[in-house]
């Protein structure tokens, strides 16, 4: 068994795996259902082939990125990626947790326009220059709202698909190669049909159910993200203080900072042996079985964020102005001039004064 | 059947007819900072004895009185000197270990140690005090023999003293990082350098056919050594005090603090030098720095004229194994235990994040009142080990009862014991993964008819011993693993002998109270200096907390506080996409449209307008 099937590989491919199809299967599906072949064509089709672009691209950067490290790993006999994975994880994690409360936001904002104007707005995306006249910033921003259904994917796919690669390679070193294929195989096929079946589901059920349900799951994840972000980069100060890999002494005393720690358990680690459900529970909801203060607050200040911004983007939507603000006479045209910078809607973090004169 | 008829007759003898006068030796001892760069790569500061260091040797004649005045001038830290290995029967009082038998001595006050040593041998001095001895205050003590049976069958003796070498400070900057929350796997500093006779490259000039009886000690803090000499064997006499039948041995393996007296004869033509090698046996070292040389090298000059030849490579360590050794005297094993003191030895982290060293889940931490003036002034109670404090592992021997001291270590690692005020037969020693000691029929029949004596021995890696002695010498002995790194992270335990003896036949001198007196330290009363009631420990000294075991209150407030926070997060998700459009979003959608709308047809967008982030 051990021979022909690593469960540890297994289960390290089925959660990055599952957490990719999660957001892969909600963009496709949100796609089909705002846009789809009925309303525009030409549009839908374009930022379908931007998302399965972003996975395809994630896909093959991360296999090269992989291949010279497996390479590196043999011929000079150093994981250079181990060294500086959690700066990375960290980093990855911090960017992708932003992209995906941003994006989980504007999807479910446009749910709620009328079909005419999804399209509308879908074309003027779509038709938006980006190369000339206006200053970088917005030819970045612009970018970004043309793009973005080929960015979150791209990210997505590079950051777990590294990811699997470095834990891999962590636990898969002391197994027979046979042992690799057809988990791997297993692994990733248990996740695309995760993700399918959501994707079906999506398309099924009403758009607004769907994608209510959707962007909680997408929330979860980006909260867990964003605390499993502070979590790496604090889990790097104490391995640079321990001088190795803490992971390396397992789960029991050591693995963590005593000084940090707001609760430890000696079991359940994410990490370990590829982390088996406990691993799979970590990617969709952030678990730690060493949890930190930063990890603990970094949580509850994303839900926090989540809530404030929801409120106010909700009293927005209702009276016109946000909460605790005068609304502002005049038009959208009044602010033509305005050279401070734009609203994001969807950004919780936004939600405050300074950028809300220029909503109105 | 204490002691044979043998021994009988021997100490019959030495009444009846001394060889010589008992003498009195005394030394003047300043303790004070020096310099030393033994290994040549690093000046330090060192421990020395009157401005000096290496310190110096002490030698004696069996029989003979030691009187040794200390002053301590280091003027920043306390000391004190424990003579290992010498029994000092009566006077336990002047074993030096430091919050055990006597307050430490601070700086600027005097002590005297006053003590007859009767057993002859190769012994070693050295500080008592938490990590003090690896900053070099360690030296050979050498009690000769006028009996010494085999004095016949050498011509010369000489001192080899082996040890480890740190450049850091040991006690301060080596010791602060050890016993750390950022050591979590307690992994012990790596020693720089091996010494050999507080040097490298010595040189041993020898005379052809001739004899010589070298008394090998390790005085290191944590390295054991391997310790050969190419193109020589050695003769096996003596360990740690006790004669034995001579024994050839190719290659010795000293843990801390073991020593062996060995014959070697020189050969007969001086074509040729050869090369002296000790070790360090790198198992011990966590991780084995790059660069480091574990070996030390000095040699055997027949002809100062030749070349020194470097050490030839090895493949393998294959030691002499000191488990068959037979004591000289034929001393047989003694009868069945009368009480059984089982020590389970293991490592693990405390509250405080930092690893440390346990017997029997307790890990030692020194008293508030030294333990001797417990016993003494406890009374009756002295033999309840409840007033010696729940951190010092406290057994009470009665008097002349035959004791076994078993040690099943849980622990992958390598632990020399060491026990104070006595020898010990060495009755069973595992191999490695033996796994705990399961007393049965065949396993006592197996134990040799004349076991090996020693005062230090060897524990195998997740292997254990049993250790056999009688309990004929009132005092307060520790019993605690000779790698100082574990001295200081708690791997003791103390022998209490025969307290209420204690209290009719000890009379502590007037300097050891005066040297609790300055420095502060209580005299009196139990472990936690309580004199009325000794069976109240409020206040004494304990071990930092056992780490949090899972989920502790806080663990769950913060995990039900997060749960509630995402579940109030997604009711926030929810209510706004069930929420109706708004005329907000209305005009957000409008303003986008209207905007690229222009740009569509223009190619161009003049206009800077932001707009809300909608796809």
């Amino acid at each position: 068994m051990v021979n022909v099937f690593a469960v540890p590989v297994f289960f390290i491919c089925f959660r990055e795996c599952l957490e990719t199809s999660i957001i892969v299967s909600v963009l496709l599906s949100f796609l089909k259902q705002t846009l789809g072949p009925q309303h525009d064509e030409k549009v839908y089709k374009k930022l379908v082939r931007q998302v399965w672009l972003g996975v395809g691209l994630g896909l093959v950067i991360c296999l090269i990125v992989g291949a010279g490290m497996i390479g590196a790993f043999y011929g000079i006999g150093k994981n250079y990626f181990a060294l500086t994975e959690d700066l990375w994880e960290g980093i990855f994690a911090l960017f992708a947790s932003l992209i995906i409360t941003l994006m989980g936001a504007a999807l479910l904002r446009v749910s709620k326009l009328q079909d005419k104007w999804r399209v509308k707005i879908a074309k003027a995306i779509e038709a938006k220059d980006t190369a000339t006249g206006v200053k970088l910033s917005h030819r970045i921003r612009r970018w970004t709202e043309k793009y973005a259904m080929f960015v979150l994917p791209f990210i997505t796919v590079l950051r777990e698909g590294l990811e699997a690669i470095v834990f891999i390679g962590g636990v898969g070193l002391g197994m027979p190669a046979s042992a690799f294929p057809l988990a791997v195989i297993c692994g990733l096929l248990a996740g695309v049909v995760a993700g399918y079946l959501i994707y079906r589901g999506g398309n099924h059920a009403s758009l607004q159910i769907f994608l209510i349900i959707s962007t909680c799951f997408l929330y979860l994840v980006a909260a867990g993200l964003f605390s499993k972000s502070i979590w790496y980069l604090q889990n790097r100060e104490w391995n640079k203080i321990v001088g190795g890999d803490a992971a390396e002494v397992g789960t029991g005393p050591g693995s963590y900072d005593i000084r940090r720690s707001v609760w430890h358990v000696n079991c359940c680690g994410p990490e370990i042996g590829g982390g088996g459900g406990w691993g799979v529970f970590n990617s969709l909801f952030g678990w730690q079985n060493s949890a930190t203060y930063g990890s603990v607050i970094s949580y509850n200040v994303y839900w926090l964020a989540v809530i404030v911004g929801f409120l106010a983007l909700g009293f927005n939507e209702k009276y016109g102005h946000w909460p605790f603000l005068k609304a502002k006479a005049g038009t959208a045209d009044d602010s033509s001039s305005d050279t401070t910078p734009p609203i994001h809607y969807s950004d919780k973090g936004e939600a405050t004064e300074g950028t809300v004169r220029e909503v109105r | 059947m204490a002691l044979s008829l043998f021994n009988f007759l021997i100490i019959a003898g030495l009444h009846l007819f001394p060889f010589i006068e008992a003498a009195t030796v005394t030394k003047d001892f300043n303790i004070t900072w020096a310099y030393g760069n033994p290994d040549g790569a690093f000046n330090r500061s060192v421990i020395g004895i009157n401005n000096q260091w290496p310190i110096p040797k002490i030698e004696v004649n069996k029989g003979d009185r030691v009187v040794i005045n200390v002053f301590n001038g280091l003027g920043n830290v306390s000391t004190a000197l424990h003579f290992h290995g010498i029994f000092l029967r009566g006077q336990t009082e002047m074993d030096g270990a430091a919050g055990v038998t006597q307050c430490s001595i601070p700086p600027g006050s005097s002590f005297t140690y006053n003590f007859t040593v009767d057993q002859p041998g190769t012994y070693w001095y050295h500080s008592h005090v938490k990590a003090q001895y690896p900053e070099g205050l360690r030296g050979p003590f050498i009690v000769h023999d006028p009996d010494m049976p085999f004095k016949d069958q050498y011509d010369e003796e000489i001192v080899l003293p082996l040890s480890d070498w740190y450049h850091q400070m040991v006690s301060t900057t080596l010791m602060s990082r050890f016993i750390s929350f950022a050591n979590p796997t307690g992994a012990e500093p790596v020693p720089d350098a091996a010494l050999m006779n507080d040097t490298q490259n010595l040189q041993i000039h020898v005379q052809p056919g001739k004899t010589y009886m070298f008394r090998i000690i390790n005085m290191a803090a944590f390295a054991a050594q391997y310790f050969w000499i190419e193109g020589h064997t050695m003769r096996v006499v003596e360990v740690d005090g006790v004669y034995t039948e001579p024994a050839e041995a190719s290659m010795l393996y000293l843990t801390a603090a073991q020593r062996y007296s060995v014959l070697v004869t020189a050969k007969n033509e001086t074509g040729a030098n050869f090369a002296i090698q000790g070790s360090m046996d790198q198992d011990l070292f966590d991780a084995v720095p790059d660069g480091l040389n574990p070996n030390v090298t000095g040699w055997l000059v027949y002809d100062g004229a030749k070349e020194l030849p470097k050490a030839q490579p090895l493949d393998a360590f294959e030691p002499f194994d000191d488990f068959g050794l037979v004591p000289q005297d034929g001393e047989k094993l003694l009868d069945k235990a009368d009480y059984t003191v089982t020590l389970d030895l293991k490592m693990d982290n405390l509250g405080d994040g930092a690893n440390y060293a346990f017997f029997n889940d307790i890990t030692y931490v020194v008293p508030k009142v030294p333990t001797i003036y417990t016993a003494l002034t406890t009374g009756d109670l002295a033999t309840n080990p409840a007033v010696y404090g729940v951190n010092t592992n406290a057994f009470i021997l009665k008097k002349d009862d035959i004791v076994d001291i078993v040690v099943n270590n849980n622990d992958p690692g390598k632990h020399p014991f060491h026990l104070h005020g006595h020898n010990f037969q060495v009755v069973s020693r595992s191999a490695d993964e033996a796994g705990p000691f399961v007393a049965n029929a065949s396993i006592e029949a197996a134990f040799p008819s004349v076991p090996m004596r020693r005062d230090t021995i060897l524990v195998r890696p997740n292997g254990n011993f049993v250790l056999r002695f009688r309990a004929d010498n009132p005092g307060i002995w520790l019993f605690h693993c000779h790698i100082e790194w574990h001295t200081a992270s708690g791997l003791i335990a103390t022998m209490i002998e025969s307290p209420l003896e204690l209290q009719s036949s000890l009379t502590i001198p007037e300097d050891h109270y005066a040297a609790c007196r300055a420095a502060k330290q209580p005299f009196k009363g139990n472990a936690a200096g309580n004199e009325k009631d000794f069976l109240d420990l409020k206040g004494a000294n304990v071990s930092p907390k056992p780490l949090p075991a899972g989920f502790t209150a806080r663990g769950i407030v913060a995990l039900v506080f997060s749960i509630i926070s995402a579940f109030l997060g997604m009711a926030a998700i929810a209510w706004y996409g069930a929420q109706p459009l708004g005329k907000g979003t209305e005009m957000a959608a409008r303003g986008i449209v209207a905007e690229a709308g222009e740009g569509v047809g223009e190619g161009e967008v003049t206009g800077t307008r932001p707009v809300g982030k909608l796809e």
